[in-house]
């Protein structure tokens, strides 16, 4: 760091490498008496040298609401979102996806969690006319091999599922060339891959989405109980890390979460987020939930989906759409409240509360 | 500002070259850093600062003086502190019970620390009190501006928007229903813009950025006389990561109290903090508390800890110096901060049981 950029006197200066005081955020780590001693400054000079350095440190000064509400190509962040390809569940999620900060999505197996993401691989690859970003996606897989077959499903189905999209746009993208897909399958390697692999792909621009299917089976798995304590750190640790990269990038986090079996006691009551109706509520805890921005639920019900079938090639019951429900749990800018959608051959698809 | 350099007490040799390097009057000189000057003009850094320091000096006058009057001790009876707490006011939250629990509202000059668990309502709070701070005086409000320093990235423009629309909406009700002027004056300059462009938002992405952020927000209140509320959202998040000296962070957790209380203090205005929530596992249960420590607990004047109970938010009153310890429910709708309505959601009607799926929809909750 520069020191000659600051704005003080040379001898403050000479006095502040003389305390072999390194950078400009060990300054700030120590109290104005702790800097006096240290220094040999007096209060005065010492007060300088603490706006100085803070006022070096916080160049991006103060905006108002009002700019970040009307200047909306210098705040992007705040106006744009991610969309998720069908235009039913973004109007349910006011836009789609946040683009800075993590969102969770939890649910029991085979509730349409994975479907999701994947759509949302292909959603992020369009112009920012039809919601996406024009960028791939980084997909890390914990747990099962990356379904690639669906993927290249989903591919061949664009057109029909976005038809408000010109083809020639859709033609023009190559959807598979720019899914990058790791496996994880320890902790050391999640971790090696989101602080150097990804922010390699973060910065030549190629990824704009971080998906994590699922963070859950890797914290769940390594740690014992009584290791609790340990896991809580390495859960805040890696949290800070996605909000460090999302925020720098303006990459929206996607993280699955499995779900537990909530048991009656005096904990769940107060932060099962007034989900009393609830059987199950998302795994690992009040940890990793105060890393998240959103956090969204997916169940499956046990009801198909009312309307006369579209594909008629499809002849046993169970092949029917079942209707699956999307809740928003928490949300800065969302009630609580939810949404039905179903998932077809074309992928996942918003309905229209009906009943 | 046109005043010639020539003209200021300045050493003879550091005036010609000044002067030799183009500077005329002092307002080519004022707006430069002292490396910049130094380079420009040939002279030293030494010479350059104190160049500097005369010129601003002479052309603002008194006012650099506010930092040595900070140490004038200040002595007051108890009686005119009661007369001063009473005369200032305190920013209404819009769900009455809350506001009666806290005494008419969260209070100016003192730290109010929201503890809760995620999605309780803790962000929603502090957008209800940014927006609510500014409502004129003559509809009861205190018409301050606030400082917004946002560490978790969830300050929503959409819900601020909501939200500041929804008390204009309710302040331009109350003007129509009493024909005086001062409420038509009132509703004429409290608009949403009025609002947002009252709202300075600052975003920290770790604990150094608060800090130096936090050592900024004194000058900034002196230059903004109008802010009366600086929140920070939250002050956990930076602080729970990546510390292995536990001891540090109680340290500069401290001085950060330190210095928001006497912010505070010397400028009539409330602090909001936002806290997480953790789990401490005792003997044989374990309990949610508000994460940061036992000392921190010390460091706000008042808490509030945000909890859902069933179906029910609930505020609970846990440390005041003035109101007793009590629980109060209150309700998240569409317009931001409210009362639970009479009809709201009952705590276990039957029909939750029987239809797992479904949630009690709030009228207010559909758009």
């Amino acid at each position: 760091m520069d020191w000659d950029q600051l704005d003080l006197n040379p001898r403050v200066l000479t006095a502040v490498k003389k305390a072999k005081i390194k950078s400009m955020s060990e300054v700030l780590k120590y109290s104005g008496p702790d800097l006096q001693r240290l220094t040999k400054l007096s209060i005065v000079d010492v007060q300088h040298l603490l706006k100085a350095v803070s006022a070096e440190l916080r160049k991006n000064s103060v905006v108002t609401a009002f700019q970040m509400y009307h200047e909306k190509h210098l705040f992007t962040v705040q106006h744009q979102k991610l969309s998720l390809g069908c235009p039913i569940l973004d109007s349910f999620l006011r836009g789609g996806i946040p683009l800075v900060g993590i969102t969770e999505l939890a649910g029991e197996s085979s509730a349409g969690k994975t479907q999701i993401c994947l759509q949302l691989c292909l959603s992020v690859q369009y112009p920012g006319t039809h919601g996406g970003l024009e960028a791939g996606a980084v997909y890390i897989c914990t747990e099962d091999v990356f379904p690639n077959k669906r993927l290249q499903q989903l591919i061949g189905q664009q057109h029909k599922l976005r038809a408000d999209v010109p083809l020639d746009v859709i033609k023009k993208i190559k959807f598979g060339d720019n899914i990058f897909i790791e496996h994880a399958a320890d902790i050391d390697t999640l971790n090696d891959c989101i602080t150097k692999r990804v922010p390699i792909l973060l910065l030549r621009g190629s990824v704009r989405l971080i998906i994590i299917d699922s963070i859950a089976a890797l914290f769940r798995g390594e740690f014992a109980a009584k290791d609790s304590a340990v896991r809580a750190k390495y859960m805040q640790t890696f949290g800070a890390k996605l909000q460090n990269l999302s925020s720098r990038f303006q990459t929206p986090v996607l993280c699955i979460n499995q779900v537990t079996d909530a048991v009656g006691d005096i904990d769940a009551k107060q932060s099962n987020f007034g989900l009393l109706d609830k059987k199950v509520a998302p795994a690992l805890g009040i940890t990793w939930s105060n890393q998240l921005l959103m956090r969204l639920m997916v169940t499956r019900t046990h009801y198909a989906e009312a309307e006369p079938e579209q594909h008629p090639a499809v002849p046993s019951p169970q092949y029917r759409n079942v209707l699956r429900i999307m809740e928003v749990i928490f949300a800065p800018h969302l009630p609580q409240y939810l949404c039905y959608y179903v998932i077809n051959l074309e992928g996942v698809k918003g309905r229209k509360d009906k009943e | 500002m046109q005043r010639d350099v020539g003209s200021y007490p300045l050493a003879p040799t550091v005036k010609v070259k000044l002067i030799g390097a183009g500077f005329l009057t002092a307002q080519d000189i004022a707006g430069m850093k002292p490396l910049e000057l130094s380079r420009e003009a040939g002279i030293s850094k030494e010479e350059a600062l104190e160049t500097l320091q005369i010129v601003r000096h002479e052309s603002l006058g008194a006012k650099t003086c506010f930092s040595e009057a900070a140490y004038v001790i200040r002595k007051c009876t108890a009686l005119e502190l009661l007369e001063q707490e009473q005369a200032q006011g305190a920013i209404i939250t819009f769900c009455s019970v809350l506001d009666d629990m806290l005494g008419g509202g969260v209070p100016l000059t003192k730290i109010t620390e929201v503890c809760g668990a995620p999605g309780v309502g803790k962000t929603q709070l502090c957008i209800q009190l940014a927006v609510d701070v500014q409502i004129p005086v003559c509809f009861g409000g205190i018409a301050g501006e606030v400082v917004y320093i946002d560490t978790e990235g969830s300050f929503m423009i959409d819900r601020v928007v909501d939200i500041a629309e929804a008390c204009v909406q309710h302040c331009k009700l109350i003007s129509e229903s009493h024909q005086q002027d001062e409420y038509k004056e009132g509703i004429a300059n409290f608009s949403l813009d009025s609002i947002l462009s009252r709202i300075y938002y600052f975003r920290c992405h770790d604990y150094v950025e608060l800090l130096a952020q936090v050592h900024l927000l004194p000058d900034f209140v002196f230059q903004h006389q109008e802010v009366r509320l600086i929140i920070i959202d939250s002050i956990a998040f930076p602080f729970r990561h990546d510390f292995d000296d536990l001891s540090l962070r109680t340290r500069l957790l401290n001085g950060l109290a330190q210095q928001l209380i006497s912010l505070a203090n010397d400028h009539k205005l409330a602090v909001i903090l936002t806290n997480q929530m953790t789990t401490r596992i005792g003997q044989n249960q374990s309990m949610l508390v508000p994460a940061l420590g036992e000392s921190w607990g010390h460091a706000a004047t008042i808490r509030l800890i945000l909890h859902w109970q069933c179906q029910q938010r609930f505020a609970t009153l846990y440390k005041s110096p003035s109101q007793k310890e009590s629980t109060v429910p209150f309700h998240i709708s569409a317009l931001g901060f409210r009362d639970v309505p009479a009809s709201g959601p009952h705590l276990s009607s039957p029909e939750f049981q029987t239809n797992p799926c479904k949630r009690p929809r709030v009228e207010e909750d559909e758009q």
